[in-house]
Order: C-alpha cells, then sequence, then structure tokens
C-alpha cells in the first residue's frame, strides 16, 4: 500500500469531495446487503489465498472487514462510516445497510447544499432535531409484536434463515425480550435447543469435587438452605459454631456460597455430611470474576431466596450468620462448574420490584456491556434460560451461523421491547410528508434545507432495496407513490402491497437506531473541515 | 340450617372441600365430583349421594385431594383428575380405576388443575402448585413438566383457561401476590397489571366470549372482587361495601355477558349479580350456612331452577 509518509493537512473543498469517496466506497461494499433478497458480498480470506472468498450479507461484518483503504483521505471518510456502521450493529444487531444507505443520502446532499454557500453548523443543528421528529414519527407507527409465529416472522426478515427465525420465535415467546439465552456450537449438522428451569450461575460450582455425586458429578439438594456470602473460609473453626446450630435446627441440606474454602474446611463439611440423610452441607463458589458481578450475583441470590447476604467489606464474618438470614430454594444443585435454584423462596414482591428495578436500569445505561449485565441477571430472576445449539456442515459454518444467530436475537430483543413498524422501507418513507410539511412551513432556510434533505434520504432505503431485488426503482416508487400510505415493494413476491397486511415488518429499535446513528453521524461529519494525517498511519485492528 | 328443602345434606365427615366437578352432561347422567382432605368423592345423581371414589385403590389413609377436574369430553373419554400432594390421580373410566403421575421431587401440594376445552385435541392439561409453580402435561396427564419462565410467585392459588384455548393458548394464574398470564400454552408466563396490593388472588373465571371481550374476574383475599374488560389492563372494583370478605369462587352464566349473571363465594355467604356485577344480593333472596363456603358449582348455568353444589368447611357439600 502506498501511504504518506509526512504529517498533511487537507483542508475544504478536498476534505468533503475525498471523504465523499471514501464514504461512498463503504457504503458501496455494504448497500447491496439491504433488503429480503440481499446481495453477497465476498471477501478475500484474511489468512490464506487458497481459501475460499468470505460471502456476507451482513453490512456491520462487511464493514468491519474493511480495515483501511489505500487513500488515506478517503479512508477517513470510510473508517468514520465503519466505526457508526459496527455501533450500530453492536448495539442493536442489524440496521446496517439502512444507515449506511440513509447516511450517504445525507451526507451528499448536505455537502451539496454546503457547497452552495448554506451553513454547514446551522444545517447540522437542524438535521439534529429533524431526527426527533423521525423518531417519534416512526414511535406513532409501532405495533407490539406476540406470539411464536409473528416473532419468528420478524426473526426471518433479520436473519433470512426460516429454521432458525422458527426455533428463535419459539425461544422468545418462552423467554421473553430480557430471558437468558445461550447459542453454542451444537453437535449435529441442525439447530436443537433446550430450556432449563430456574437459575443457575456460571463458574460457581463446587469448591471440592468429592461433594459430588460421583456417578453423575452433580448434587442435587431438595428443600435447601444456602448461606450467601462472600467469605473466604481458611479456619475449619469458625465454621463450626454455623453448622452446629443448623444441625440442632435441621437445617439441612445447607449450601455455603462463600469466595474460597480452604482444604481443612473441605474435610469439615465432608466430615459433617457422612450421612446425608441426617446432615448435607456442600460449598459453592461465588459466582463472577469482577467484584460487581459477585455483589451483583450475591444480591440476586438473596432476593432469589428471602436470605441475607454476608460480605467481608462489611465487615461480616461466618461466625455471625444466623439461621434465619440463611435463603431458601426447593432444589438446588450444583457440578463442578455451574450452581442452580429451583423455587427460591423470596418474597415474590421484592423480586419484582427488584426486576423494575433492573429494568428500569437497562433502559437508562448506555454503556453496552454494563446493559448486556443487566440485561443477563434480569433473565436469570425471570427463573429460566434457554441454549440455543446451532449445528452445521463445518466449523465455519457453524460459526457463521452462531454470528447469525446471535444478531438476529439481539435485534429480537429490540423487536419484543419496541414492537414493529411496516417494513421494506416504508415506515421511513412515511416520515416524508411531515418532514416535507416543516420544511414548507419553516422560514429559516437552513431548517428548510435541513428538513428538505431529511425527507429525501427517507426514501432512499426503499430505493436501494428494489433495486437490490432487480428492478426499476423510479418505476416502482412511482407505483407505490400512486398506491397511497403504507404500501411498498414485496421483493419475494414482485407486487406492490400493503406492507403491515402482508406482514412484512421492520423491529422499531432497529429503524429509530438506524436513522439515529446515520442522522447524527452525517450531521457531524458536514462540519469536518479539515483533515489531518499522522505522519505513520495508525495500524487497523479487528478485522 | 335454614336451607330450602331442595336441599341434600351429604358427607359429614370434619374435613374441607376443596374443589367441585361436573360431568359435562350433568343435566343428564348427574356425575360430579368433591374434592376433600379426605380424598376424592363421586356422586351419581347430581350431588345426593356421595361415594368413595379411590375405593378401588384400597388405601390404608385417606388420600387428600386438593383439586378435581372432568374432560370436557367426558362423555367418551371418562377422564378425571385429582390433584394431591405429589402428583396427579388419573382416570379414564370416569373415577372407578386410578392411575398416579408422580411429580418429581420435592412433592409438590397441586392446588388447582385446569382443562384445555379442546382437551380432545391437544390434551393439554395445568397443574397449579402452593411452591412449585404451574406444571404442564400436553399428553393427557401422563408426563408433566413444570413450565414457570416468567412466573414470580410459584404459589398459585387458581387456574384458569380461556375459552378460546385453541387459538389464543391463554392462560391465567392467580397468586399469592398477584395475576400471571401465559399466552403460549402455559409455557411462559408474563405478570399483568393486577394491583400487588390487592392479592392474594383466590379465584378467577373467564367470560366464556373472552377471546373477543376480553372479560376477566379475580375474587381476591380481602380486596374484594374485579372485573377486567381488557385482559387484565385495568381493573374495577365490583360491589364495594358488599364484598370484602375473601372470593373463594366465581361463577358466571354461560350465555355471559348476554346474560350477564355472576354468583360469588364471598365467606360465608352466596352473592348474585344479574348485570355483570354492578349490584348484588344475596342468591335467591339469602340461604344461611353457618360455615364458610370454600367453593362452588353450577353444572347447569345459574338459572333460577338450575342446581348448585356448594363445597363447606368440614366437609360438607350442599345442593341448593
Amino acid at each position: 500500500m502506498k501511504t504518506s509518509r509526512t504529517r498533511r493537512v487537507v483542508f475544504q473543498p478536498a476534505t468533503y469531495r475525498r471523504m465523499q469517496k471514501g464514504i461512498h466506497k463503504m457504503v458501496n461494499a455494504v448497500s447491496p446487503t439491504l433488503g429480503a433478497l440481499p446481495r453477497l458480498v465476498a471477501l478475500e480470506p484474511i489468512s490464506s489465498r487458497t481459501k475460499l472468498p468470505e460471502f456476507l450479507d451482513d453490512g456491520g461484518t462487511i464493514a468491519r472487514r474493511i480495515i483501511q483503504i489505500a487513500d488515506r483521505d478517503e479512508d477517513m471518510g470510510a473508517m468514520f462510516v465503519r466505526q457508526m456502521l459496527w455501533s450500530l450493529r453492536e448495539k442493536v444487531g442489524d440496521g446496517t445497510a439502512t444507515a449506511a444507505v440513509l447516511f450517504r443520502s445525507l451526507y451528499d446532499q448536505g455537502v451539496h447544499y454546503i457547497t452552495s454557500g448554506g451553513n454547514a453548523m446551522l444545517l447540522s443543528r437542524y438535521l439534529e432535531e429533524g431526527l426527533r421528529v423521525i423518531v417519534d414519527q416512526l414511535s406513532t407507527m409501532a405495533r407490539p409484536v406476540e406470539g411464536k409465529e409473528h416473532i419468528a416472522q420478524i426473526a426471518e426478515s433479520i436473519c433470512h434463515d426460516p429454521p432458525l427465525a422458527r426455533l428463535l420465535g419459539e425461544i422468545f415467546d418462552i423467554i421473553g425480550e430480557h430471558g437468558r439465552l445461550e447459542i453454542r456450537s451444537g453437535r449435529g449438522r441442525a439447530l436443537e435447543r433446550e430450556y432449563v428451569e430456574g437459575m443457575y450461575w456460571d463458574n460457581s460450582g463446587v469448591h471440592a469435587r468429592q461433594m459430588l455425586d460421583p456417578s453423575t458429578l452433580r448434587v442435587e439438594l431438595e428443600n435447601a438452605y444456602i448461606m450467601i456470602s462472600d467469605f473466604e473460609l481458611e479456619d475449619p473453626y469458625q465454621l463450626m459454631p454455623l453448622l452446629r446450630k443448623a444441625v440442632e435446627a435441621r437445617a439441612s441440606p445447607l449450601v455455603l456460597v462463600a469466595s474460597k474454602l480452604s482444604d481443612r474446611c473441605v474435610g469439615l463439611l465432608l466430615a459433617a455430611s457422612k450421612d446425608p440423610s441426617k446432615f448435607h452441607v456442600i460449598a459453592v463458589k461465588v459466582p463472577g470474576l469482577q467484584s460487581y458481578d459477585r455483589s451483583a450475583a450475591l444480591e440476586d441470590m438473596a432476593i432469589l431466596t428471602g436470605g441475607k447476604y454476608y460480605t467481608r467489606v462489611a465487615g461480616q464474618s461466618v461466625t455471625q450468620v444466623q439461621l434465619d438470614d440463611l435463603g431458601r430454594a426447593r432444589r438446588a444443585w450444583a457440578d463442578r462448574f455451574n450452581f442452580g435454584i429451583v423455587g427460591g423462596k423470596g418474597d415474590p414482591r421484592v423480586l419484582r420490584r427488584h426486576i423494575a428495578d433492573l429494568r428500569l436500569a437497562f433502559s437508562r445505561v448506555e454503556d453496552k456491556n454494563d446493559r448486556k449485565n443487566i440485561q443477563k441477571r434480569i433473565g436469570k430472576l425471570l427463573g429460566g434460560s434457554a441454549t440455543l445449539y446451532v449445528g452445521g456442515l463445518s466449523e465455519i459454518d457453524v460459526n457463521a451461523r452462531k454470528e447469525l444467530a446471535e444478531r438476529t436475537a439481539e435485534a429480537v430483543r429490540g423487536v419484543i421491547s419496541e414492537g414493529v413498524v411496516p417494513g421494506g422501507g416504508v415506515a421511513l418513507l412515511s416520515c416524508k410528508p411531515v418532514l416535507q410539511q416543516i420544511a414548507a412551513e419553516s422560514t429559516e432556510v437552513d431548517r428548510r434545507a435541513a428538513y428538505r434533505i431529511l425527507a429525501r434520504a427517507m426514501e432512499e432505503p426503499m430505493r436501494t432495496i428494489i433495486r437490490n431485488a432487480g428492478h426499476d426503482a423510479s418505476e416502482i416508487m412511482a407505483e407505490i407513490k400512486l398506491a397511497g400510505p403504507g404500501y411498498g415493494f414485496d421483493v419475494r413476491s414482485g407486487k406492490v402491497v400493503n406492507m403491515a397486511e402482508a406482514g412484512i415488518f421492520d423491529a422499531l429499535s432497529v429503524q429509530k437506531e438506524a436513522v439515529h446513528s446515520a442522522v447524527s453521524s452525517a450531521a457531524l461529519a458536514l462540519t469536518i473541515d479539515v483533515l489531518v494525517h499522522r505522519k505513520n498511519p495508525p495500524q487497523a485492528v479487528n478485522p | 340450617m335454614a336451607v330450602n328443602d331442595a336441599e341434600a345434606k351429604v358427607m359429614v365427615e370434619e374435613d374441607i372441600v376443596y374443589a367441585l366437578a361436573a360431568s359435562p352432561d350433568f343435566a343428564s347422567d348427574g356425575v360430579c365430583f368433591a374434592a376433600r382432605s379426605s380424598g376424592l368423592y363421586r356422586s351419581d345423581d347430581g350431588g345426593l349421594t356421595w361415594h368413595n371414589a379411590y375405593a378401588s385403590l384400597n388405601l390404608e389413609e385417606p388420600l387428600a385431594t386438593m383439586a378435581v377436574i372432568v374432560s370436557p369430553d367426558f362423555r367418551s373419554d371418562r377422564r378425571v383428575f385429582g390433584g394431591v400432594m405429589g402428583g396427579v390421580m388419573c382416570s379414564s373410566d370416569g373415577g372407578e380405576h386410578w392411575s398416579a403421575s408422580v411429580f418429581r421431587t420435592p412433592p409438590p401440594l397441586i392446588s388447582a388443575l385446569a382443562i384445555s376445552p379442546d382437551f380432545a385435541n391437544d390434551g393439554t392439561l395445568f397443574a397449579g402448585t402452593m411452591e412449585d409453580g404451574v406444571f404442564r402435561s400436553a399428553d393427557r396427564g401422563t408426563h408433566w413438566a413444570a413450565w414457570n419462565f416468567g412466573l414470580l410467585d410459584l404459589s398459585i392459588l387458581c387456574l384458569a383457561v380461556s375459552p378460546g384455548f385453541a387459538e389464543d393458548e391463554t392462560v391465567f394464574a392467580g397468586t399469592d401476590s398477584g395475576i400471571f398470564r401465559s399466552t403460549n400454552g402455559g409455557r411462559a408466563w408474563r405478570e399483568i397489571d393486577f394491583p400487588g396490593e390487592l392479592a392474594p388472588v383466590l379465584s378467577l373465571a373467564l367470560s366464556p366470549d373472552y377471546p373477543t371481550s376480553g372479560i376477566l374476574f379475580a375474587g381476591t383475599e380481602s380486596q374484594g372482587l374485579y372485573r377486567s374488560t381488557d385482559r387484565g389492563k385495568t381493573w374495577t372494583r365490583l360491589g364495594e361495601g358488599i364484598i370484602g370478605e375473601s372470593v373463594n369462587c366465581i361463577l358466571l352464566s354461560p350465555e355471559f355477558p348476554t346474560r350477564p349473571e355472576i354468583l360469588a363465594v364471598v365467606g360465608s355467604e352466596l352473592l348474585f349479580s344479574a348485570d355483570g356485577g354492578e349490584t348484588w344480593a344475596p342468591w335467591k333472596g339469602g340461604v344461611s350456612i353457618d360455615r364458610g363456603i370454600t367453593t362452588a358449582l353450577a353444572p347447569c348455568g345459574l338459572a333460577p331452577s338450575a342446581p348448585l353444589l356448594i363445597g363447606l368447611v368440614g366437609g360438607e357439600v350442599l345442593r341448593l
């Protein structure tokens, strides 16, 4: 690759021109994937030239694979789009091609307006203002998604894999928007699913293997008492008072949740459980690796079981544990890796309040990892989980399908949470009259221009979908206009239909996020006046 | 006891009647069942005389039965189910012989049974338990599995299946802390907007036209009777000032809401409304019963001449 070795500064009008080229290159690579009949993008393999190219129809992944464009000015435009698309993909799992074509339209029109004498800063501000109008307008079109068939239909519009969509429809109909779903590699070629009752924590197995039933490598306890703590149990004498009280009160079986358990304590517990029919005690690890995860898990466990949780940071020790503070569960189980509870006996009202608080936090938190953690907690507390086993012909096939399943699952969560809007670009096109009306009523020239630009851009996803399906966009757009509001082009039947009646929908959350990403990114990109290159170009990572 | 002449007093043992169920052809065959702490009893003469339905089991001790349900196709399949500690008793010959479907340990206490109106095709049954949530069987009671996704309160006090279950797959569960609804045949549950402070919910009744009208009723332990006309989103209190005690049972006319009659078992009283719950009066001008009424059954509807069976604390079943 030919690159400049000197620091270089690029000014207008070259900034817009060069960035625009890079933006076009990136968007052109992604836009063929938009719609129910997407075209494929083939990428040269990274490791070996003898391998088959990678065939992709997911805009986010395509953008991520493009790590650099030869021209450094163009590269800045392309990487700007890449970052926008990947963030969108990470957040909602879909909508990248829609965002890409919207962004291109907005940027192109914006550049045209600014280079004709418009004010970039005012245009940017009014584009952001118009964004709120679009999002509100989209929300008014939302309809809820209920039932496995409907969820499967939406899932299929995202993943274009009917068996996977059917299974995700069933799974999400059961586990709901926040439910816990693990996607794992399957052994065969097919897709399979498994539902697990109750809740369990990973990396929370027993402290010592001897505590498990040797034939099943698992221990099952009925009507269990649970001590919830992050204690480091070193000295068996510390444990003696609690065990004595438990034996006297017949608080058996007993599970001790603790960070650490010394070999001497293991010995004591095994000796105390010599006759499990009389008294049975095991110890499991505190779930989570980070301290936040640990305290969150202990808090959830305490609420689920109606127990109190003890922590070292509060200066508490095992000698202070009272039997009344132990949690209770109808069943508890543990193996080498996990600890699970079924039928925790906590107060259901407290549990519901706790879940409501977590849901509120989920809706307010922006950080992706925090959201994921909160979602996991809610999923656990809801009392069950699902595992989807993804099979395939080869490891590459399985991995690709797993990635697809994960992306679709993420989008489906949004669908259940916020509902759907008419698909095929109809929802965005339906925002056009409102934007045009505001433009017509505006007396301020930059505001008028911004709303006109937005109105025009709202057509672009539908045009691209029609083009990708191999039809003449102008001709069909005219037909759609004649047919009236709510009508769009069903690329599968090749007919203009009422999209809602035909059951063609898009996820509202995805559409909102796609518009948000495109408009706010375009509003920012249009204010870029100068490009500054480093002497040594930075190395791209994460292909 | 001041009851009318048509009343028949049966089963005087000191126990409690938990549930009553009748054959869909009760008017002609007179078959009905009473689930009691002393076992399950069957009557073949419309509730006048009763005999131990578990007689063929030759049990040494009474098998307390907390719930009973009869198949909607009883005429052809003769299936009856009784909820006991640890499982469900199943009979396919009208209660002569029984087999047990034992649930996994620890043994759950079955508190309610409900059956799909489309049982002939889907074979679906639900068993509510006191500590373990809802179990579901899709093979006529042979195998049962707990399906408690989203069911945050596992103390089930009552169950109600939608009359349009074949299409809408809707089931409601009244619990210690509120009401949950499943719209996928009991595989997953979502809490509905019933104020938690009004719970426990002891009884539920769905209008026969629930699939179109969305009308349902919920009876609470101490906060009265409520009606929702939008599938449980909003609730209106009925009979305020009249219905204050525990609402143990709600019966609707089979022609509801065309004939908007409701009978509510409130403590030891039977209250009747002929206008969908707007106004209330004692049933048939007042039936005095000196003990708590635990449940009631109107196998032929709520017309004045139709029989009404009521179960009492103490184990009696009265036919009014």
